[in-house]
């Protein structure tokens, strides 16, 4: 019994040293987060030099005309249930975005519009920066995301697979 | 369970030197390691943010004193307790059906899967084996051939 005792004093000992070394080797950072910075995302703005937040009436206008490329990137099974029609589907990690060999295609000075799910999704913001990051110079996030798409009563498409074949239907 | 202290040792220095590793590299990147714990969608901003500015030093610290011998049972606590976490929090993931990085070692981490959790269960075999060892006190019967 004493014996647990003492590991378990240990480790406590050993987790108020980590805490209070975090505080200190982390200061500036904590500051910056208490004086109201990454509260959206913990994505750097001056990191996404070419990535702009659009609106909910931006994105319509885009997509209306039809200047824009639009892309989800939300995993398949909700891209099925539902899209922005003639959106493409990038499904990726949010950490590690892959660019499908088809989008690297597209010229570069093309208009993309990356939507995720919206409210605290990451994934479009990860997929922007990823994009920029392979040379597209106007690549814009939706931040409203697919809430606020259908929240707005706005046309969607849904997506039938069977198998490796896909089917696309428009709903409007 | 292992109870050679040669071994035991040669698993200190491995276990310690993972942790240590995992902690460098997030606390490299902090604000990365923030995004990682965030995707989880388990917790909110502002204990993503605490958890990816403690976490990684509690990695680095455990390690440390586990490889210097110094706490070494109360840091093979403290690693084991963290590997049945992250176990469970994979676990808890792929049920989610949630496509995340596991956010583990930085730069070379790769989706929260069953490829994951073998090696959690792998480094937790160690870490147990490092808690449940005997202590080794002058006059403790370990010490004893």
């Amino acid at each position: 019994m004493n014996e647990a005792r003492r590991v378990a004093r240990q480790a406590l000992v050993l987790g108020t040293l980590a805490l209070v070394i975090a505080a200190l080797a982390h200061l500036p950072l904590i500051k910056r987060f208490v004086r109201g910075e990454f509260r959206e995302s913990f994505f750097q703005a001056s990191e996404y030099p070419g990535v702009r937040l659009i609106t909910l009436e931006e994105a319509e206008d885009l997509w209306r005309t039809g200047t824009a490329i639009f892309f989800d990137a939300r995993q398949s099974a909700l891209y099925d249930a539902g899209h922005v029609p003639g959106a493409r589907s990038v499904p990726v990690p949010p950490s590690r975005p892959v660019i499908p060999a088809e989008v690297m295609e597209i010229a570069r000075d093309r208009t993309l519009v990356v939507y995720c799910e919206g409210g605290n999704c990451q994934v479009s913001l990860a997929l922007a920066h990823r994009l920029t990051g392979e040379g597209f110079r106007d690549v814009r996030v939706f931040s409203g995301g697919w809430e606020a798409w259908t929240a707005a009563g706005l046309p969607e498409e849904k997506t039938e697979r069977k198998g490796t074949e896909e089917k696309g239907r428009g709903q409007e | 369970m292992v109870r050679n202290r040669t071994v035991l040792l040669v698993f200190r220095i491995i276990l310690g030197a993972l942790f240590v590793y995992a902690g460098v590299v997030k606390t490299l990147d902090p604000l990365d390691f923030a995004q990682s714990v965030r995707n989880y969608a388990l917790v909110g901003q502002s204990l993503s943010f605490v958890a990816a500015i403690v976490l990684p030093w509690l990695e680095i610290l455990a390690g440390a004193f586990l490889i210097a011998g110094i706490f070494k049972r109360g840091a093979a606590l403290i690693i084991s307790g963290l590997l049945i976490f992250f176990i469970v929090l994979t676990v808890v993931t792929m049920v989610r059906g949630l496509d995340v990085d596991c956010g583990c070692f930085g730069a070379i981490s790769r989706k929260a899967g069953l490829g994951v959790i073998l090696e959690d269960l792998a480094m937790l075999y160690l870490g147990f084996c490092l808690l449940f060892s005997p202590p080794n006190r002058p006059g403790s019967r370990a010490n004893k051939p």
